[in-house]
C-alpha cells in the first residue's frame, strides 16, 4: 500500500480543490490513508467519481458493442440474400436456357411434322393422279378391243396416253425440283399436277 | 484482488468494456491488452528472456483476428513454452463443444463465454481464482 505524506499531499488536495484534477484509476485503490480523514475522504470522492466515470463508459461501450453485433449480424443476413439472389438468378438463367433449348427441340419436330405431312400429302396426290389415270388408260384399252366404234376410242386413248406422259414427267420434275432445292432433305412445298386428266 | 490480467482480443471495444468491468468489480489492479496473437507471443518471449513478472491471469480469445493462429494454440504455446503458475482461459462468444475439449486437452483451466453482461462471470471468477492457482479447480465453463 501506499503512504502519501508532506507536500505530495497538499498539492494532491489543492489541486482538486481548484483545478478538480484528481488521481484516477487503480492507484486509487493502494493508498493507505490511515488516520488522515481528509486524505480519506478525497480518496473516496475521487473514487466514487472515477466508479461514477467508468460505470458510464461502460454503459456506452456496451450499446456500441450491442449495435456492432446487430450490424455485424445484419451484414450477415445481407450477404446470405445476396448469396440466395445470386443461385436464384442462375436458377432462372438456367431454367430460361433449358426452356429455349425445348422450344428449338419443339420447332425442329415441329418442322419434320411438317414436312412429313406435306410428303405424305404429295404422294397421296401422286398415287390418286396416277390410278385415275392408269385406270381411265386400262378402260379405254378394253373398250378398244370390245367395241367396234375405235375411232372415239383411239383418240381418247391417245389424249390419255399424251396426259400420262405429260403428269408423269410433270411429277418428276416437280419431285426432283424440290429435293435439289431442299438438299437432299426432303419435299417443303406441296406440289399438285399441273394439268388433270 | 488479482494484480494483473492480460486479454488477448482482437476487438478493441471489448477491451473496455473488460477493463471496466474489472475495475468496477475490483478484480484487478492492472489490465494489459493485446489485440493478436502473435503479439501476445512475443509478449511472453520478451517476460521470459528479461525475467520480468508474468501477469497472474490470461483471458484469450477463441478466433483472434488477425492472427497467424488460434486462441487454443496461445494457451498451448503459453503453458509448454513460456510456462507455469500462469493461470488461462478462455473468453469467447462461442460454447462450441469441441473448441473447449481442444482448450482443455490445451491446458486451459477454464472457458467464459463473452457476452453483454460479463460482470456476473467476472465476480464468479473472482471468487474462484485462489483455485486456479493452487490447481485446486478443475475446469470451469463460466455461462
Amino acid at each position: 500500500m501506499l503512504k502519501i505524506k508532506g507536500n505530495l499531499r497538499g498539492e494532491l488536495l489543492t489541486l482538486y480543490k481548484e483545478k478538480g484534477i484528481a488521481l484516477e484509476g487503480s492507484i486509487l485503490k493502494l493508498i493507505d490513508c490511515g488516520s488522515d480523514e481528509e486524505l480519506s475522504n478525497y480518496i473516496k470522492e475521487v473514487s466514487e467519481k472515477d466508479r461514477e466515470i467508468r460505470k458510464k463508459r461502460l454503459e456506452i461501450t456496451k450499446q456500441i458493442q450491442a449495435q456492432n453485433i446487430e450490424l455485424k449480424e445484419l451484414a450477415d443476413k445481407n450477404e446470405e440474400h445476396k448469396k440466395q439472389l445470386e443461385i436464384a438468378l442462375k436458377e432462372a438463367e438456367d431454367a430460361k436456357k433449358k426452356i429455349e433449348l425445348a422450344k428449338k427441340e419443339v420447332e425442329q419436330d415441329l418442322n419434320i411434322l411438317q414436312q412429313k405431312t406435306q410428303n405424305q400429302l404429295v404422294e397421296s396426290i401422286v398415287k390418286v393422279s396416277l390410278s385415275i389415270i392408269v385406270g381411265i388408260a386400262i378402260t379405254v384399252t378394253i373398250m378398244f378391243f370390245v367395241k367396234e366404234d375405235n375411232q372415239i376410242v383411239e383418240s381418247a386413248w391417245s389424249n390419255m396416253f399424251g396426259i400420262l406422259l405429260t403428269n408423269s414427267f410433270s411429277i418428276i420434275g416437280t419431285i426432283m425440283g424440290v429435293k435439289y432445292a431442299s438438299g437432299g432433305k426432303g419435299m417443303v412445298p406441296v406440289q399438285t399436277c399441273k394439268y388433270k386428266p | 484482488m488479482i494484480d494483473s490480467i492480460l486479454l488477448v482480443d482482437d476487438e478493441n471495444l471489448f477491451h473496455m468494456v473488460f477493463e471496466d468491468a474489472c475495475s468496477l468489480l475490483d478484480i484487478s489492479l492492472s489490465l494489459k491488452a493485446i489485440n493478436s496473437a502473435d503479439e501476445a507471443e512475443i509478449y511472453f518471449k520478451e517476460i521470459v528472456e528479461k525475467n520480468k513478472r508474468k501477469p497472474d491471469v490470461i483471458f484469450v480469445d477463441l478466433n483472434i483476428i488477425g492472427s497467424s493462429f488460434d486462441g487454443i494454440e496461445l494457451i498451448r504455446k503459453i503453458n509448454y513454452d513460456y510456462g507455469d503458475g500462469v493461470v488461462i482461459g478462455i473468453i469467447s462468444s462461442s460454447s462450441d463443444d469441441t473448441e473447449i475439449s481442444r482448450a482443455l486437452k490445451a491446458g486451459a483451466q477454464f472457458w467464459m463465454v463473452k457476452s453483454d453482461e460479463i460482470e456476473p462471470r467476472l465476480e464468479d471468477f473472482k471468487k474462484d481464482f485462489e483455485g486456479y492457482v493452487t490447481r485446486i479447480n478443475t475446469f470451469k465453463i463460466y455461462k
